[in-house]
């Protein structure tokens, strides 16, 4: 296919000037905590290490999740602007465990102040779900669709909740501690992922014409996705429109 | 002048000399075969690192003939599969192997390609002959250069004993 990258793509206008701020200093676990716990009914975990590790108890998240993860981001105090991982966490046969069968770690840093902040959300077995923040954090897209897939947690709100590791045949959730640990499963067919080429290629300022599969090694012409120029929809996008793409290519 | 026919009892093959042998169409196809292996390296983990080593000079893989590494499955007769595969990897590698041209061989390389290697679990294809058919496998984690280089050796008797007659398994 002919490449995207030639048909005149400027990044300019998706991209903000920054200037590296310098680091002041950051809050302690305590300060945190205080800040934190009574404003949004947090609990302190007693086991926590070298972290703050704060709990959202089950049942709380899907009306608060949200709301306490904003005001983390964007309060002038805490900036936490960075989502450094998000974990899941099954204790099924966990020892001397008592409350919810789930749990999801936010893992929050502050680039400016340097602090750090575990965020444990508890989840019941039985409504396995909590709102999205991908639109907080866009690497929350992937890392929630990867909690999706391996542990079975829905996340409401979210754009394109499928599975990204395993494949698209796959039954259950593999890291679900009564998942069978060798039970495999066959794929027959490979996902083409045309939903995502021409999504990127509708972010990029293409219309999609024809849609169809891309068969490696088939018949071109056979099954041919072609994907012609939209008209310059505003000005920003106007550079980016210029001519077709076939994307059936091989 | 005039010509004097040979005589009757000298026979052609004597009269050429030693300009010519007889043999079989499969020892001199398989000599060719066997001597100018194109190979498609299909790897997915450290056992491709190690086939590098054995395409580069040191252990110098065109000293069997089979220098020639191309990168489409139209062009070769020889892929090695070195690295693990998953079942999400798996329809792919299907795939390249049926996109391949007869004559074709299979190479497993390594532990991970020959029975999954530690990866015992729900995501790991638990050795590609689930998949393809293989003809040669190469034990090691991930195998030395001497042991790929014993691997196309293995291969190279055993295309020695093949008959243009005989078909080969097809995949269905």
């Amino acid at each position: 296919m002919s490449s995207i990258a030639g048909a005149g793509i400027s990044h300019e206008t998706d991209v903000r000037s920054w200037k590296r701020e310098p680091i002041k200093p950051g809050k302690s676990d305590d300060q945190l905590e205080a800040a934190l716990t009574e404003r949004f009914g947090l609990t302190r975990d007693a086991k926590d290490r070298w972290n703050l590790t704060l709990v959202l108890a089950a049942g709380k998240a899907k009306a608060q999740l949200h709301e306490v993860v904003q005001f983390l981001r964007d309060s002038p105090d805490l900036r936490f602007d960075m989502l450094l991982d998000l974990a899941s966490i099954d204790y099924l046969s966990y020892p001397n465990h008592r409350g919810p069968r789930f749990a999801i770690v936010y893992l929050f840093k502050s680039l400016v102040f340097r602090h750090r902040l575990k965020l444990k959300v508890e989840i019941d077995e039985d409504d396995a779900e909590v709102p999205s923040i991908h639109d907080l954090y866009r690497i929350a897209d992937w890392t929630e669709r990867e909690v999706f897939d391996q542990m079975g947690i829905v996340f409401s709100g979210h754009p394109n909740l499928k599975r990204i590791l395993n494949h698209h045949e796959f039954v259950g959730h593999p890291l679900r501690k009564d998942y069978p640990c060798q039970k495999r499963q066959k794929l027959s067919i490979n996902d083409p992922m045309v939903d995502q080429l021409e999504a990127r290629l509708k972010h990029y300022g293409y219309q999609v014409v024809e849609s169809g599969e891309v068969h490696l090694g088939a018949p071109i012409a056979a099954k041919h996705q072609s994907v012609a120029e939209q008209g310059p929809v505003d000005d920003q996008k106007k550079a980016n429109a210029h001519g077709a793409v076939g994307a059936g290519g091989v | 002048m005039t010509f004097k026919p040979t005589p009757a009892t000298v026979t052609p093959e004597v009269s050429l000399g030693d300009s010519f042998i007889t043999t079989r169409v499969d020892a001199v196809v398989n000599w060719g075969r066997r001597n100018s292996l194109w190979p498609f390296p299909f790897g997915t983990a450290c056992c491709g690192i190690e086939f590098m080593g054995v395409v580069s000079s040191v252990f110098d893989i065109s000293r069997f003939g089979a220098e020639l590494v191309r990168f489409s499955p139209r062009q070769a007769d020889l892929i090695i599969i070195a690295g693990t595969i998953t079942y999400k990897q798996a329809p792919v590698l299907r795939r390249i192997y049926e996109q391949m041209c007869e004559p074709k061989w299979v190479i497993s390389a390594g532990a991970c390609a020959t029975s999954g290697g530690f990866y015992d679990c729900y995501c790991t294809v638990p050795g590609i002959d689930e998949i393809i058919p293989v003809d040669i496998y190469i034990a090691g984690c991930p195998p030395r250069p001497e042991a790929f280089l014993e691997g196309i050796v293995q291969l190279q008797n055993k295309i020695a004993r093949e008959s243009m007659r005989e078909q080969k398994a097809v995949g269905a």
